[in-house]
């Protein structure tokens, strides 16, 4: 695991994560046999590209805020089973994938924030970890809305 | 004495009541088949007799009394008060009213005489009728006793009898702007069809509701009127609403019983086929309204038998197949093929079919089950609901060897989910046997998505609630056999953006449940199995046809769809709806080619 010295070194460690998570859905969608999953992925893949954006900003900026807000953690990814990336995968098998990202990516900012005892760097993990947990709910969300409507 | 006779044409009701008092001032000697009511006419004490007779009440008095003289009073037996009210008076002749309770099956209703006594019809004014109506309690079905029924496929409640209906009718209060038809999915003449009810021809309800659904049986017993039409009713407001959907399965019900069902003669024959494909409720709308416009109308369906969900899905005990059946029959009658075992995709593509039709419409429902995608979800005996219901409900398995699908085999019994579907599920295992049954539901008793109707149905039959609990795992047996679920309990966090409170879980909470049968019943998906064949047709991310609203196209020309493939999971008179829409728009299109 990278060992971080200043801020600067964590944003270009974050956006070069939602880069790859760019490249990852784009690969996924190629993969994909049906259109409506091609642009599932295409979807997924433009949202990371907001993030890095955002990520490219505070930057350029050299602004975060860390809110206070607490972001709710449903926990529908803690208690899937491990899937199987195939072509002919449905949406509800791409929500996991997604959340199971975001999720692994949380965990990651939260295990370096824990790791660092600079108040700075402390506070961009955790914002970084605040801001996954957020992309996590908006799956979990959809996932609770649609794929488990009657339950 | 009682040298006056006179005839009132009043429905007979035999227990009165004093408005007062409250005692009853029936006849007093089993043998009398009379009331007296002391009355004041020309400021003398004098005695009325009213005799039912049949629906007349015949009465007398002990003067004679002249035509188009008022009594000025008319007193209760027991208590002596006056039963004058104010108001409402007679809407005939403008005279004041006496008010007495009188019982109608079973239920306590107000009912007024007009003390004109040359008035022949002791009618009211259209407010005051409807201030009675509204005093008039909503009637609910007769219902198969709780303990009985649970042992039974039989359907549990009875249907209104005639009087019950009449009733029920009587409630409405003939909005000038009836609201319940703008709740209705195809805007059935709903105040229409009651008010026909009332004048006793429900021969002419049954055709009214049919000019705009052709399976009004079946609407009657599985939509969810509570939600639909009867959530606008303006009645809802101060009491509850007009039992509409239950006057609508009466309707029926008589029509069919009393065999007064005709098929419509088609003369006027096109020279143009349609393919449905599916035959479920949007499929034989579709049928229906084509074969009538002369059109030649195959359907295509992948089972054995036809009707789709209503027929593998509803278990027999809310909706019998003998009335599924019934309504396909009259389809045939008029002129509709049904091909069973086609599974269109597999068996023929739609590309094959637009080369002998002219046009296809595509009704194959939601089919495909969804799971919560846990650890354990292929161990034997973990059903979907989907599987569960059409073995034991569609192939009869609880009629094993009769029939030759095997019951599953298992005592303990968990149903995963809160709607309907779970409730079927549920109620049918209970029916075959199961010494337990539970419904395992991640949210509270309020979120149940299931009708309050058939929440009430399962607690009565001993169905058991485990609510704010998810199973999180399936635990196997050496022989991979379910043998139970570990569950964790949920609480409810607080409200989102969207003011919806999720389910979060409790950490720590886990517990495990003994089972032998796990039936998940969250929720169904698009099939894909047609569209394998037929890429050209556009879906959206859940799978299901993305079609033009207005005409119900898809992005393949001359084929039209409707239903739960188009929406995801809606109800029966909502995929009549959509198959509706498709059916005008496919007689346009083809009428201009």
């Amino acid at each position: 695991m990278n060992n971080f010295s200043t801020v600067d070194e964590i944003l270009d460690f974050a956006m070069d994560a939602e880069q790859k998570a760019v490249d990852f859905y784009i690969d996924l969608g190629e993969k994909m046999k049906n259109e409506e999953m091609k642009s599932v992925f295409i979807e997924f893949a433009q949202e990371e590209v907001k993030h890095k954006a955002r990520l490219m900003k505070i930057k350029e900026e050299r602004i975060f805020e860390m809110s206070a807000e607490k972001i709710a953690d449903l926990k529908i990814s803690d208690y899937v089973d491990t899937i199987q990336i195939t072509p002919e995968m449905s949406y509800q098998t791409a929500l996991i994938v997604a959340m199971n990202r975001e999720k692994a990516a949380f965990k990651l900012y939260t295990r370096l924030s824990a790791k660092t005892d600079l108040p700075g760097l402390k506070d961009m993990f955790l914002s970084l970890a605040q801001e996954e947990s957020k992309h996590k709910l908006r799956f979990e969300i959809e996932y609770d809305e649609y794929i488990l409507r009657e339950n | 004495m009682f040298d006056d006779v006179k005839y009132l044409k009043f429905k007979s009701y035999l227990n009165t009541y004093c408005p007062h008092c409250r005692n009853s001032f029936n006849v007093e000697r089993k043998d009398q088949k009379y009331l007296v009511y002391k009355a004041i006419y020309k400021e003398q004490e004098i005695e009325l007799k009213l005799s039912p007779f049949l629906d007349v009440f015949e009465v007398e008095s002990s003067v004679p009394i002249d035509i188009n003289d008022k009594l000025t009073d008319l007193l209760c037996p027991k208590c002596k008060k006056s039963l004058i009210v104010e108001e409402p008076v007679c809407g005939e002749c403008g005279s004041p009213v006496a008010e007495m309770i009188i019982t109608a099956f079973s239920k306590l209703i107000p009912f007024f005489i007009c003390l004109n006594h040359g008035c022949t019809w002791h009618g009211l004014t259209k407010a005051d009728q409807n201030k009675i109506k509204l005093k008039i309690p909503r009637q609910e079905m007769p219902e198969q006793d709780m303990k009985l029924r649970a042992a039974n496929h039989t359907e549990v409640p009875y249907g209104y009898t005639t009087e019950l209906a009449q009733l029920e009718a009587g409630r409405c209060l003939q909005c000038k702007e009836p609201k319940c038809v703008k709740g209705c999915p195809v805007n059935i003449d709903i105040p229409t069809f009651i008010r026909l009810i009332t004048e006793e021809k429900i021969d002419e309800a049954a055709k009214k509701i049919k000019e705009r659904n052709v399976l009004p049986a079946v609407c009657g017993r599985v939509c969810p009127q509570e939600s639909q039409c009867e959530a606008l009713c303006i009645l809802g407001l101060r009491d509850k609403p007009v039992g509409i959907g239950n006057l609508e399965r009466f309707v029926a019900d008589f029509e069919r019983k009393m065999d007064l069902v005709k098929v419509p003669i088609i003369s006027n024959k096109l020279n143009k086929k349609i393919a449905v494909v599916g035959s479920g409720p949007s499929g034989l709308t579709v049928a229906a309204d084509l074969v009538q416009l002369g059109y030649s109308v195959t359907i295509f369906e992948a089972l054995h038998e036809s009707g789709g969900v209503l027929v593998y899905g509803i278990p027999e005990f809310r909706l019998p197949k003998s009335i599924v059946s019934f309504e396909v029959d009259y389809l045939k009658k008029m002129g509709v093929r049904v091909e069973m075992n086609h599974v269109i995709g597999k068996t023929i593509t739609i590309d094959e079919l637009l080369q002998h039709f002219n046009a296809v419409f595509i009704g194959v429902g939601a089919g495909l089950p969804v799971f919560m995608n846990i650890p354990g979800e292929t161990l034997g005996n973990v059903f979907s609901a989907n599987e569960y219901l059409t073995r034991m409900n569609l192939m009869k398995a609880y009629k094993f060897p009769e029939y030759d699908t095997p019951k599953p085999r298992g005592n303990r019994v968990v149903v995963i989910g809160g709607g309907n579907v779970a409730m079927d599920s549920a109620r049918t295992a209970i029916r075959t046997g199961a010494a337990e049954v539970t419904i395992v539901y991640r949210r509270s008793r309020q979120e149940l998505p299931a009708r309050h109707e058939e929440v009430r149905h399962a607690e009565e039959e001993g169905v058991k609630f485990m609510l704010l609990t998810s199973p999180v795992r399936y635990l196997g047996t050496d022989q991979a056999m379910l043998k139970g679920m570990e569950c964790i309990r949920m609480q409810l966090g607080a409200p989102d953006s969207s003011g919806r409170r999720r389910p979060v879980p409790i950490e720590n909470s886990n517990f495990i449940i003994n089972c032998d049968i796990a039936v998940v019943a969250i929720g169904n998906s698009s099939n894909p199995i047609i569209f394998q064949s037929a890429q050209d047709i556009k879906r959206n991310k859940w799978g299901y046809i993305e079609v033009n609203p207005e005409t119900n196209e898809t992005s393949k020309e001359f084929v039209y769809s409707g239903g739960d493939i188009v929406t995801g999971s809606a109800t029966v008179i909502q995929a009549m709806g959509a198959g509706r829409i498709a059916a005008n728009a496919m007689h346009n299109k083809l009428s201009a080619t």
